[in-house]
């Protein structure tokens, strides 16, 4: 469904950089999470970012429109939308911005949050198992990945090519690692939990 | 020169033929490669979006490893090379640099203040040498399409050496190689390798797209410096011919493997033979 669209002299409601409803409370929290780099004070709204998406017919809410939430302090709108999990952090928003601001290094930022306040989909999950395994040995195997996220069933369909890799000698069926995952995988335990 | 050579999680599994040819195509060319000791993994295009210090402090690690070798880092793949150049930026800025250490220091290892540059390996070899004079067997008649992805180039502000929305030189390389380079429109759209997995179709729909231009511009193989497009590019390559019932039976070679060739060195020697989708028709073109 279209949503109707409403004007205010000329300018679309939902664009409003309005004093009035702005809130800080979320925005800096994600600067807090996401560093400078996440700061978005200076977005003026004019949807380069949206422009340029790799994923906007598929989201819920632009890149735009999600800056402008975070700067509303709607909360619940922005950690819902599946804006998040369509970005593929590729940067286009980011090197286009006239002003400055990096959407690509917001919604990082807002995802972590997320996955923080318990938001879970398949996503999520893809990305806590992929870091969760990096942890563990400082250096990821792929099958293991492959087996935690995708079961027995995402083993046999991928087991052609895996055999085709090992053939190769592009896979090893014995995991690489670091010369001290413990300490490693302490360290960055800690560090995530803060 | 010498570098401290990264070659990340991919570049020793599923890209072993990058590895291979960056090594052959470096040496060949006079610089120094120094595996980096005890690297791990950057942290890729998600951990930050996980914990955004668990991320930095992943890719921090090996730019602080580096900066204890005196030696500037140098990454083939284009992800880790984005990553591990975002991480010495952030070590200039005295907050990250306080959050990052914290986590680093409780591994044993300490950011030292010894500023080192993180290098991408087309950066390199596009403006650091000369490869025109050295080209022994050019690739006349070969149509390449040069696909630079998100990472290699974008954002500026971290990499800052090719332009990051019309980036030209990975086209330079080809063309000093002396092969024709199409114009692929397409070259720094998103292949969607983030969300490969956890949004396998919308990845395919990105990566279709751009195999559907690559073949339109009669293009005989894509070039790129990215495993991770690599995996969508070819390793994806039949799952997406089947799901969309069409065949392309391109090949898809790294940019090192590309110039190894022009600079005359064998395709075994390049790991050419490494490859899932055989690049056979690409040899047979060059008569090699």
């Amino acid at each position: 469904m279209v949503a109707k669209k409403k004007f205010l002299f000329g300018l679309k409601a939902d664009r409003q950089i309005d004093g009035d409803k702005m809130n800080r409370e979320f925005s800096d929290r994600v600067m807090a999470e996401g560093g400078e780099g996440a700061a978005i004070a200076a977005c003026m709204q004019c949807g380069t970012c949206s422009g340029g998406c790799t994923n906007i017919d598929r989201m819920d809410m632009s890149p735009r429109t999600l800056i402008l939430m975070v700067q509303r302090g709607e909360w619940e709108k922005v950690l819902k939308s599946n804006s998040l999990w369509l970005c593929t952090t590729c940067y286009i928003c980011t090197s286009r911005c006239p002003r400055g601001v990096r959407p690509a290094d917001v919604i990082e930022a807002v995802k972590a949050i997320a996955i923080r306040q318990g938001i879970e989909n398949d996503s999520t999950r893809f990305n806590q198992i992929f870091v969760e395994l990096v942890q563990k040995r400082g250096i990821l195997f792929e099958p293991e990945l492959m087996q935690k996220y995708g079961g027995l069933q995402a083993m046999l369909e991928q087991a052609k090519l895996g055999i085709q890799l090992t053939l190769k000698g592009k896979m090893s069926p014995f995991p690489a690692k670091i010369k001290n995952p413990k300490k490693f995988n302490e360290a960055l335990e800690k560090a995530g939990k803060q | 020169m010498k570098y401290s050579y990264y070659p990340g999680c991919s570049l020793h599994t599923t890209a072993k033929e990058f590895d291979i040819s960056t090594k052959v195509v470096m040496e060949e060319l006079g610089i120094e490669l120094k595996e980096l000791e005890d690297w791990s993994c950057c942290g890729g295009s998600v951990a930050a979006g996980v914990s955004h210090d668990v991320g930095m402090a992943m890719a921090a690690r090996n730019v602080a490893l580096a900066q204890k070798q005196n030696l500037d880092l140098l990454a083939s793949c284009s992800g880790c090379y984005n990553k591990s150049a975002r991480a010495a930026k952030a070590l200039e800025n005295e907050t990250e640099k306080d959050r990052i250490n914290t986590i680093l220091s409780k591994m044993g290892i300490s950011v030292s203040d010894y500023n080192i540059r993180v290098r991408n390996v087309v950066d390199v070899l596009v403006n650091d040498l000369d490869i025109s004079s050295r080209i022994k067997k050019p690739l006349t008649g070969l149509k390449v399409a040069c696909y630079y992805g998100c990472l290699l180039t974008r954002p500026a502000d971290i990499t800052g050496w090719d332009s990051p929305v019309i980036p030209m030189s990975m086209d330079k390389l080809a063309q000093a190689c002396g092969a024709e380079v199409v114009d692929f429109r397409s070259k720094t759209k998103c292949c969607g390798g983030p969300i490969l997995v956890s949004k396998q179709e919308v990845a395919f729909e990105l990566t279709k797209k751009l195999l559907d231009e690559a073949k339109s511009l009669d293009a005989d193989c894509i070039v790129l410096a990215c495993p991770l497009c690599a995996t969508n590019l070819e390793l994806r390559q039949p799952d997406i011919e089947k799901k969309y019932n069409v065949s392309y039976n391109l090949p898809v070679l790294y940019i090192t493997e590309i110039i190894g060739l022009a600079l005359g060195i064998k395709p075994g020697k390049l790991g050419i033979n490494k490859h899932i989708v055989s690049p056979k028709s690409v040899l047979a073109k060059l008569g090699i």
